[in-house]
This record gives structure tokens, C-alpha cells and sequence, in this order.
């Protein structure tokens, strides 16, 4: 390949990623940073009384004990919630990768949930959790257990996890894409090796796969923690007026963070929540990364992005 | 190692297929009794609504439950839509929809050519950026863009969405520039030769050669717009929402309570694009998840 010679003036890169560069600086960073000079003002989101007040939002929210229990609330529900969906979704695709009947069938039925909007997988769970008419109390009243309140506090939690695992479809897909991008020879070497097919899944297959793992840990984490609109739409209220009557149980940190600029009118003090969080997001985001060296397998095709050029 | 050689090992890529049929046991009945609990577990909800959305609302709240209505109520669904502007509602999601699709799809096509085929000087930071913003929540951004939005009076408008539209989308942009590498050069040099400028290279050559991609892109981002309720609910008053929205705040009873029945018929007339979409374009959805995954 020649070198010095170039097919396109260089300006001509510069016009088309402009429109993502205008973008990232217009609608990403300009608005973070003016969410951090909102986090240093007591603006209440309407009246222009405001004035500044340095870091004491920050200073108020590291004491703020409701902030640090829903932070913790978060980090439980990322920690249940993402083991559960990325063995969820690797399980599913393992059923699928074998030699079913109607295999597609199966597929589809798995995948459908992943792609319902949120509005309508709210209704739907609200109605199937539903105290006097739900399906759930109707199974467990055959078995003669009393109706129980799931949407109300302390099971409000797991009716939220159970809704959050029912997309677990749209993980299985990439799933399915990476076990069958492991070559058939490397398992069928450790059968004839003698091992058996827990052995050769944990041994052979899941080390193939575990780059697709390690990014279905990061986006999963990521889109957990960032969770605050499914709980709000699980309360009986309508629409966003459900802010104040999210259930203790499902007040997570994002649920404050609305709560503080729409309910209490504490558009500074919630800017600084956001600020707060995305540091630890950022902070947990370069731990995986970094954990990810010692059980992330990489094959050697790095020469794929010299190519690329 | 005992690889059964298919041809000559001259290439060093992988078979994109697993190769032929694969060789397994059939699985045994236990799987299929999994499958089916699975099954429920999925569809379940599906039919609990629609079986909601046919039953008078004494019906849906009397003891003991009753799964089946006596009489399907497809009165619920004349109540859906004329209880509200579920039409008005329903346009203003599909104009939102169609128009940020069609702007995010051309614009991460544009940026994606860019990082592809393009070179200047800053392209590698500006990639590794672009790859980084992937990673930020979207919501950090949205509150204070709303805040800013609504001092700058864009609230209530729909140009946000133009904004959105406009400035593509790096995960998009992944999906273009994963594609745009993969076309062969000499395409191109054919094109320079013949005295073809970026302009027509890019309209002419690698857009309609990108035409799987440019529907997986415009689908995602369609159902993506069709079932956002963050944005809307923020951005816009009850006069301008979409129907997302809309189906949350209405059908109320004069106590102020949600009439579960007639909300759960909104909830199905709207799903059924998704589900329709979904059904006929599965792969282009199956597309978008495993491109994300794959290559990182």
C-alpha cells in the first residue's frame, strides 16, 4: 500500500465527523459541564434567584444518608441483576445452540420481550403482579397461599428484578453469535481428550466467549445502575407523578436523583447527584476494565485494526 | 491437535459459519419441558394483557380471578382510542420517530464513512472519544441538556429531537465504520480514476452498498424513538407527548384512578408496531445486538 499518497483532502474527514463532533461537544459535553456549574448554585429549575454556592451541594450529599442507602440499593440491585442476566442469557443461548425442534420458534420467543417498550412491559407486570387480580396471586391462591402485595414494599424489589429479567432475550442473541463462532474442532479435541461436557464448556468454550461475557458484564452494569424509570412506572400514579410513591425497596439512586430535581425543585443539589454518580460509574467502569485483563481471552487478531486504516 | 482439515490453511480467519451441521444429540425431553416453562415466563405477560384488555372492569377486579372473560370486550379498544387523541398521540410518535431515524441513520452513516475510509490527522483520539462515549449514561446527559434546553426555550418543541438526530450516534457509527472497512479498496481507486469526488464515492458507492446496515439502523432507532418515554416525558407537555407517554396518564376514572382494562388495550394497540417490526425484521434486530458484541 502506498503511503504518501491520499485519496481525500484531509478537510473532507473533518466535514464528515462533524456531525458527531458538533454533537458530542453540543449535546454531551456542553450539557455536562453546565450540570456541574448547575451543581455549584441553588437554581430550583424555574426562578432566576439563584445564586452560587460552591461545593456545599456536594458537601450536603456526602452526608445525605437517604442518597448513600439508595446508592447502596443500586449497587445490590447491579449486583444481583447482573450475574443473573449474563448466566441468563448464556443459558438461553445454550438451550437454543442445540438441535431443537423449531428451533426458530424458540428464538423468537425468547428475543420478543427484549424489544417491548418499557411503557408497555410496566403495564403488563403491573397487571400480572397485580394484588387482587393478578396471575401470580391466582397461581398461588390455587396452592391456597393468601394474595400478596408484590408492588408495595419489601417485595417490590424482586417484582422489579423479575420485570428486568424478562428482556433478558436481547443478551441471548450475542450470546448465540459468539458459542457458534467457537470452532466445533477445539470442543470435539476435548471430548476425544476424555472430558466431559460440563469440562469442555467450562474449559474450552466459555474462555472462547469470554470477551462477549465481559462486555455483556459492562453494558449490563452500566444499564443497570442507570435504572430509575421502571420503578416509577410500577407505582400506581400516572406517569412521572409516580416519583414520590416509588416503594422504599425500589428507591434507587437515580429515583433520588429525579426525585430531587422534579419533586423538590433541586435542580443544583440533584446536578451534583449526577455528578457524583457518573464518577462512580466512570471509577467502577475502569475496575472491570482493568479486572478483565486476568479472565478476558483474546485471540491474537489485532492486525485486523492495522487493516482497517 | 486432530482438526479435520477443510482446505488448505492459507487463511488465517476463522470459518464464519459453524462449520456444517453441527454433530449432537438430539436433547431429551427435560429440555423441552425448560423451553416451555421459558415460554410461559415470556409470553405470559403478553397474554395477561391481552386477556386484561378484554375484560370489563368488574371483571378484571372481582374475586375470585377469573382467567377468561365471559364476553371479550372489544369495547375496551374503542375506549383506547377515543378516550384520549390516541390518533394525535400516535402521530406525534411516529412523525418523532421517522424523522430522528431517518437523520441518526444518514448522520452515523456520514461519521461512520468518516472513521472508516477517511484519514486526517486526530483521527485515532477522536475514535477512542467516540468509542469512550458509548460508556457514559445516557441520562447524565439528558437531565442537564433539559435543564439547558429549557433556559435556551427548546422544551416543548420537537427540535431536540432533530439535535439527537442530527449529531448520529457513536454506537451506530461503530456499526457503519465496521462495515465501510470491510469494502474492498480497489472499489474506490476504480471510482477516483474515474474521476469520482467523496461526494459521489459516498452517495453512489458505499451508501447503497450499506443498505443491511442503513435498515438495521433505522429499525433500531425507530422502535428505539417508538418506546423512549424518558425523553418525552421530560421534553414535552401533554399537548405535544407521544403516545408512551400519553397511555401512562389517561384512562382514568373521575377518582383519578387508572381504568386498568382500557389501559391495557391502549398498551396492546401500542406494542403491536413493535411486535409487528420485530417479527418481520428479527434479523436486523438479531444484527444490531451481535455487531455491538463481537468486534469491541
Amino acid at each position: 500500500m502506498t503511503k504518501k499518497w491520499t485519496r481525500y483532502r484531509k478537510r473532507t474527514f473533518y466535514a464528515f465527523i462533524g456531525p458527531w463532533a458538533i454533537g458530542f461537544v453540543l449535546l454531551t459535553a456542553a450539557p455536562m459541564v453546565y450540570g456541574f456549574l448547575v451543581s455549584l448554585t441553588n437554581f430550583d429549575g424555574s426562578s432566576s434567584r439563584w445564586k452560587w454556592v460552591g461545593f456545599s451541594n456536594y458537601a450536603e450529599l456526602f452526608g445525605d444518608g437517604e442518597a448513600w442507602t439508595a446508592l447502596l440499593r443500586t449497587l445490590g440491585l447491579t449486583a444481583l441483576l447482573v450475574p443473573l442476566s449474563v448466566a441468563g442469557s448464556l443459558g438461553l443461548a445454550v438451550i437454543i445452540n442445540r438441535r431443537l425442534r423449531a428451533v426458530g420458534l424458540w428464538r423468537t420467543v425468547f428475543f420478543l420481550p427484549s424489544v417491548v417498550p418499557v411503557v408497555a412491559m410496566a403495564i403488563m407486570w403491573k397487571l400480572v403482579f397485580n394484588k387482587d387480580a393478578g396471575i401470580v396471586n391466582a397461581i398461588l391462591g390455587v396452592a391456597s397461599i393468601k394474595p400478596i402485595a408484590w408492588l408495595v414494599d419489601p417485595t417490590a424489589f424482586y417484582a422489579l428484578v423479575v420485570l428486568m429479567l424478562w428482556g433478558v432475550g436481547g443478551g441471548m442473541v450475542i450470546m448465540l453469535a459468539a458459542l457458534q463462532g467457537v470452532p466445533i474442532e477445539l470442543e470435539e479435541a476435548a471430548v476425544v481428550d476424555g472430558a466431559n461436557k460440563w469440562t469442555v464448556f467450562r474449559n474450552v468454550t466459555l474462555p472462547m466467549i469470554s470477551p462477549v461475557v465481559f462486555f455483556a458484564v459492562i453494558t449490563g452494569v452500566i444499564g443497570v445502575l442507570q435504572v430509575f424509570i421502571q420503578p416509577l412506572l410500577l407505582t400506581n400514579a400516572a406517569g412521572t407523578a409516580g416519583i414520590g410513591q416509588v416503594p422504599t425497596s425500589n428507591r434507587l439512586y437515580m429515583v433520588q436523583v429525579y426525585q430531587e430535581f422534579f419533586l423538590n425543585n433541586r435542580f443544583g443539589y440533584g446536578s451534583a447527584m449526577l455528578w457524583v454518580f457518573f464518577v462512580i460509574i466512570l471509577g467502577l467502569t475502569i475496575v472491570l476494565l482493568r479486572s478483565s485483563r486476568s479472565w478476558v481471552y483474546y485471540e491474537v487478531d489485532t492486525e485486523a485494526e492495522g487493516a482497517a486504516q | 491437535m486432530t482438526t479435520i482439515t477443510r482446505e488448505p490453511l492459507t487463511e488465517t480467519v476463522r470459518p464464519e459459519r459453524p462449520s456444517a451441521p453441527r454433530r449432537r444429540k438430539r436433547p431429551r425431553v427435560g429440555t423441552y419441558v425448560l423451553i416451555l416453562a421459558l415460554t410461559v415466563f415470556f409470553i405470559g405477560p403478553f397474554l395477561w394483557l391481552l386477556l386484561a384488555a378484554l375484560k370489563t372492569p368488574q371483571e378484571w377486579s372481582s374475586l375470585p380471578i377469573s382467567i377468561l372473560p365471559k364476553v371479550p370486550q372489544w369495547d375496551n379498544f374503542v375506549h383506547a382510542v377515543s378516550d384520549m387523541n390516541f390518533v394525535g398521540y400516535a402521530g406525534n410518535s411516529l412523525f418523532l420517530a421517522t424523522m430522528y431515524s431517518i437523520l441518526i441513520t444518514f448522520s452515523s452513516a456520514a461519521v461512520g464513512f468518516g472513521f472508516a475510509r477517511l484519514r486526517a490527522p486526530g483521527k485515532g483520539a477522536l475514535f477512542l472519544i467516540l468509542l469512550s462515549t458509548m460508556m457514559i449514561p445516557q441520562i447524565l446527559t439528558l437531565l442537564p441538556t433539559y435543564v439547558l434546553f429549557s433556559q435556551l426555550g427548546l422544551v416543548n418543541t420537537y427540535w431536540p429531537w432533530v439535535f439527537w438526530g442530527l449529531a448520529s450516534s457513536p454506537y451506530m457509527v461503530f456499526l457503519f465504520r465496521q462495515f465501510f472497512s470491510s469494502i474492498p479498496r480497489e472499489l474506490e481507486d476504480a471510482a477516483i480514476i474515474d474521476g469520482a469526488g467523496w461526494g459521489r464515492i459516498f452517495f453512489r458507492i458505499f451508501l447503497p452498498l450499506s443498505r443491511p446496515v442503513l435498515i438495521t439502523a433505522f429499525i433500531l432507532s425507530f422502535t428505539f424513538s417508538w418506546g423512549d418515554y424518558i425523553a418525552p416525558s421530560l421534553f414535552l407537555d401533554l399537548d405535544h407527548t407521544t403516545l408512551s407517554v400519553a397511555i401512562t396518564v389517561w384512562y382514568q376514572d373521575p377518582h383519578n384512578n387508572v381504568i386498568p382494562t382500557v389501559q391495557a388495550a391502549a398498551a396492546v394497540l401500542y406494542v403491536i408496531p413493535v411486535l409487528l417490526i420485530f417479527l418481520f425484521a428479527q434479523r436486523y434486530f438479531v444484527r444490531s445486538s451481535v455487531g455491538s458484541g463481537i468486534k469491541g
